[in-house]
């Protein structure tokens, strides 16, 4: 199938997703465009759209973890950084995504230790 | 309109099994668990892959592409209960399942 | 000067952000990009990552002794002139 015609029918299939969950498709048009291209490359060549940001293991129950959106399974984390790990989706409050910063695994988990 | 529409007769489906069913052009997935008939829509909420595909245990169905996980009494998906696959109410009368095609 | 090195993905926009920070300012460094490696050099970056208590999200860029996880230039040039 065709790249760009692909590339909306993630749109559309993961707007449906995202949208209950209070993401939105980031306000970064050429992020966006980006990402989803990669997506599709990555279900050619792997089967899934995974994330173009965060590494495969091989291990199924791991990597399906990743396949986008992926926000269910990093939901803490994510609404933390209002953003999810790779930038392809905001909190629907956020107007200008350069200013949230990616925040590791290692940072949150010390963060919401503390709180 | 009647809401509810003939599926199949009880005798069709055995415990613990599932059907897949086009009712009215809707892609409808019929279970039976536990003695009860639960009808789900057959196309997943997250890629729209077929859940008849996949595998049950108890009221839970995974899906067979990414292995999203549905409850197939409210049909709300267990890592995020805000996403649902749509439930439809089901019935049994004289032997034969009734769908509640209106949600 | 301290060694720069890091871990990205030959997919992910934020990486190629990271590359392009480090050149700009015409600071070597070396990268590997994980899912075009071998599987023990794939390997042996799990096992970095994780020593690291992280994932294996990317970029992963390590200065000196420090380790940045994502893409964040305050962090690099405050770790640069450390
Ligand atoms: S299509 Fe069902 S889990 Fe992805």
């Amino acid at each position: 199938m065709d790249t760009n015609k692909r590339m909306e029918q993630f749109r559309t299939m993961f707007q449906r997703v995202i949208d209950p969950l209070g993401y939105k498709f980031s306000p970064d048009e050429e992020i966006v465009d980006f990402l989803l291209e990669q997506e599709v490359m990555l279900e050619k060549e792997k089967g899934s759209p995974f994330c173009p940001c965060q590494g495969l293991t091989g291990e199924r129950e791991h990597d399906m973890k990743l396949v986008c959106p992926c926000i269910p399974f990093h939901r803490e984390h994510y609404d933390a950084m209002r953003r999810c790990w790779c930038g392809l989706y905001v909190h629907k409050d956020v107007d200008d995504p350069d200013e949230l910063v990616q925040i590791s695994k290692k940072e949150f988990e010390a963060s919401r230790n503390k709180g | 309109m009647v809401p509810w529409f003939f599926a199949i007769n009880e005798s069709e489906l055995d415990e613990g099994d599932k059907k897949p069913l086009l009712m009215e052009g809707n892609k409808i997935l019929l279970l039976r668990q536990e003695g009860g008939f639960y009808a789900i829509s057959n196309k997943c909420p997250h890629m729209e892959c077929p859940l008849s595909k996949g595998d049950m245990e108890g009221y839970v169905i995974k899906c067979p592409c990414h292995d999203w996980r549905f409850d197939i009494r409210s049909g709300e998906f267990l890592d995020a209960k805000e996403i649902t696959v749509p439930a439809y109410e089901t019935k049994v009368d004289d032997g034969k399942v009734y769908v509640n095609l209106e949600r | 000067m301290k060694k720069v090195v890091m871990y990205t993905l030959s997919t992910c926009p934020w990486c190629m952000r990271a590359k392009t920070f480090f050149r700009e300012k015409n600071i070597l460094f070396e990268y590997i990009d994980y899912d075009k490696a071998d599987e023990a050099t794939r390997k042996s970056i799990l096992e970095d990552c994780m020593s690291h208590g992280e994932k294996m999200s990317f970029p992963f860029v390590k200065i000196g002794e420090d380790v940045v996880v994502g893409y964040d230039p305050k962090k690099y040039s405050s770790l640069l002139d450390k």
